[in-house]
């Protein structure tokens, strides 16, 4: 009995020792051993699933290179989230490609400013894409600079005798409404709006576009971080937001976007494009790679074009920005060995391979890279020469995503809005995550 | 006896401490938190009970609200008719049985997320497989734009949750079924009642313990939907089909983590006074 009794109680033990022993801290970093002469292990955290092949190539390369330092790469679908479980874990990588504001402003990433060797090979307008400017500091590198704009399909376009992409919204409505007349079994314009993301590009590009094309990239920053309303105007119904929305509903009554705009994704877009049943679609050059998989005979016919004006005052514009940033966590153990490896990874030969895979174009000076078709290139080009360039808003508030605009204008699809409530919920969004994230500040 | 008793406790430790861990610690740590403004990154500033406030001022928070518990409401009361049909059906002795309680089941043990986009590629309008069918059939007006507004997507979200769990509660009823005596048919039988007499007045009393644990297990799981929603419709269009599940997700992932976990704590309570007061219906239906 006794012994019975010493068994039970022992095995309970073990078993609340075992539960507990998970509980404890070990002495070592996550991010690796901090000892002399022992291996540092760097945790590299991306969320672009284009570079993952090309970064464990890069990655091998560079452990095999030298025996101090293992670089190992973590990808995530949805990095924007999981990076914040990462933050709040106290699990922060050493080096991420995720990159916001609001981590900006809580001194989440290091100051890379100083690092003048690869600043002095970059282009002025990349550099100052990478630069904070509230803090006039550089948080981030970026590899690559995108674009985004319409992809058109130029033999349809030869076909009905358009010549010339539209640069006025008027002339854009005319030229869907003569794609859809003289070919109807093709969708003029395909909008994949079951993928919210896409949706929140669009209104990225457009009207936000629109404010950046005429504020100017600085102001237009300034205002979104300071919320100034005056300049904004979200919520005015003859603002460029309600117009956007007014647009975007004529253009679903007219027929002129594919029927199933609420529900249709990414591949069913990429499908229909690929096989000539779509005219044009809204994406940025990352869209390329499959489309050359879907149908690799559309090399030569892919055209591309900026978004038409569509304000009284506005131009056309293109999207050509920061891309594939790199940042250093503030609280990283290992900043020489984390700039070491940046170091290798921007080298001319390892960016030329990286922008190949990653179909951008590079954002250093010294890399020659063919990232697309030649034909594609002078499309991009001359696009970006005939539209006012803009980037992208990481002046975002904090709680108010990409994707969350994007459901608004889902929203806008279904028949939840009319223009003017559209432009009234997005200023209210807009606010409210300007707001919570004042508050804790 | 008492040395018993002091083992006995002892012995109850591991699965207290699990307890503790897993559910007093976080719900403590939650409560405090939901009194916060957190941010997921920077520091907490405590702000009462404004979180709180703030939800039932949200007309999207409020709208959630209407989605989670019509989803509710329609899941269970489809699940347990369909899940007791079933269980009647597979009662009886028929050949192919066993294979027909499998087929019932299986979609129960596959993964919600991975019901969902399958779904998603049958019912996809204009392009999925049903719309396929019909047009080939002739036939493509038969094929709504059934994702496309907020009556027919919550109804079709409800229809592929009582698909995909209709075997569980099959189960459950099945169990309850067989553990009813034969000898108490054939009494009824001989005593001249029918077939709807015996389930009246023996298969549903007999079955009241069967069905509380269905209806508690139904309404836990319908009010807490995540995954299902999540891919089939991404809680759209727009906002219009969220749940509160997706909604604190989005918040807590939105840099409002303080205000996240107070609509947790409230949904929580959401979950708990309907399986309260059925519990307390049900016993109350058993005293009688």
């Amino acid at each position: 009995m006794k012994r019975k009794r010493l068994v039970a109680v022992l095995l309970t033990a073990v078993m609340v020792l075992g539960m507990t022993a998970g509980c404890g801290k070990s002495g070592e970093s996550e991010s690796g051993t901090a000892a002399d002469g022992e291996k540092v292990n760097l945790k590299l955290f991306t969320g672009k699933i284009e570079t993952i092949d090309v970064m464990d190539e890069i990655i091998d390369d560079f452990n095999n290179s030298q025996d101090r330092i293992v670089v190992e790469q973590e990808y995530q679908k949805d990095a924007s989230n999981v990076i914040k479980i990462k933050f709040a874990s106290d699990e922060v990588p050493d080096i991420m490609t995720v990159y916001e504001q609001g981590f900006v402003d809580e001194g989440k990433y290091m100051d890379l400013s100083d690092q003048s060797e690869w600043w002095d090979r970059m282009s002025p307008e990349m550099k100052e894409a990478c630069t904070d400017v509230k803090q006039d500091k550089a948080f981030r590198v970026c590899t690559n600079r995108t674009t985004a704009g319409f992809f058109y399909n130029k033999e349809i376009f030869e076909e009905l005798g358009i010549r010339e992409f539209p640069t006025q919204w008027g002339d854009f409505v005319e030229m869907l409404e003569k794609i859809k007349t003289e070919k109807p079994d093709i969708v003029p314009w395909f909008i994949f709006g079951s993928e919210a993301w896409h949706l929140g590009h669009l209104i990225e590009f457009i009207p936000h576009g629109y404010l950046k094309s005429t504020l100017g990239t600085l102001e237009a920053k300034k205002a979104m971080l300071d919320n100034d309303e005056s300049k904004l105007n979200f919520a005015d119904p003859d603002g460029a937001m309600a117009v956007f929305a007014e647009n975007m509903k004529e253009l679903q009554d007219k027929g002129l976007i594919n029927e199933d705009v609420v529900t249709a994704t990414n591949d069913n877009c990429t499908q229909e494009f690929a096989n000539g049943k779509a005219a044009m679609f809204s994406n940025g050059m990352w869209a390329l790679t499959s489309i050359l998989e879907a149908n690799p005979d559309m090399e030569d016919k892919i055209g591309f074009a900026p978004y038409p004006a569509y304000m009284p005052d506005s131009q056309p514009v293109v999207l050509s920005a920061e891309d594939s940033g790199y940042s250093i966590s503030a609280t990283t153990e290992y900043k020489e060995e984390c700039i070491e490896f940046l170091n290798f990874l921007f080298e001319p030969e390892n960016q030329k391979k990286y922008c190949e895979a990653a179909k951008a174009p590079s954002a250093f000076n010294d890399v020659e890279a063919e990232w697309a078709p030649a034909a594609v290139v002078e499309e991009v080009d001359a696009a970006l020469q005939n539209a006012v360039n803009i980037g992208y808003t990481n002046e975002k508030p904090a709680g108010f995503s990409g994707d969350d605009a994007g459901r608004l204008l889902q929203g806008l699809f279904a028949g939840q809005y009319t223009p003017e409530s559209f432009a009234q919920a997005y200023a209210d969004a807009w606010n409210d995550g300007y707001n919570s994230a004042s508050a804790s500040e | 006896m008492k040395k018993k008793i002091g083992l006995h406790t002892f012995m109850a430790v591991p699965a207290f401490a699990l307890y503790a861990v897993f559910f007093i610690y976080p719900l403590v740590r939650g409560i405090g938190m939901s009194l916060t403004d957190w941010d997921g990154i920077g520091t907490a500033k405590f702000v009462g009970l404004k979180n709180f406030m703030d939800f039932f001022q949200d007309p999207r928070a409020l709208s959630d609200i209407r989605t989670t518990v019509l989803f509710a409401i329609g899941s269970t009361l489809l699940l347990n008719m369909v899940g007791l049909a079933y269980a009647c059906l597979m009662n009886k002795s028929f050949r192919g049985r066993s294979l027909a309680i499998v087929c019932v089941y299986m979609p129960a043990i596959i993964s919600p997320l991975i019901m969902g986009y399958i779904w998603y590629l049958i019912l996809q309008p204009g392009r999925g497989f049903l719309f396929h069918l019909v047009d080939n059939m002739g036939h493509p007006e038969w094929f709504g734009n059934w994702m496309g507004t907020y009556g027919t997507t919550l109804i079709v979200l409800i229809l592929v949750n009582v698909w995909q769990y209709a075997g569980m509660t099959m189960v459950v009823y099945l169990a309850g079924l067989q553990g009813i005596s034969k000898e108490l048919y054939d009494a009824a039988e001989i005593d001249g009642a029918g077939g709807r007499q015996c389930f009246r007045y023996i298969t549903m009393p007999l079955l009241k313990p069967s069905i509380r644990i269905n209806i508690v297990t139904n309404i836990i799981g319908s009010l807490s939907v995540f995954d299902i929603v999540m891919s089939l419709t991404g809680g759209g269009p727009g906002y219009q089909t969220e749940t509160l599940s997706i909604y604190i997700m989005r918040m807590c992932y939105g840099s409002k983590t303080g205000y996240s976990t107070a609509v947790a704590m409230i949904m929580f309570i959401i979950v708990l006074i309907p399986v309260a007061v059925s519990l307390k219906l049900m016993k109350k239906g058993d005293a009688e």
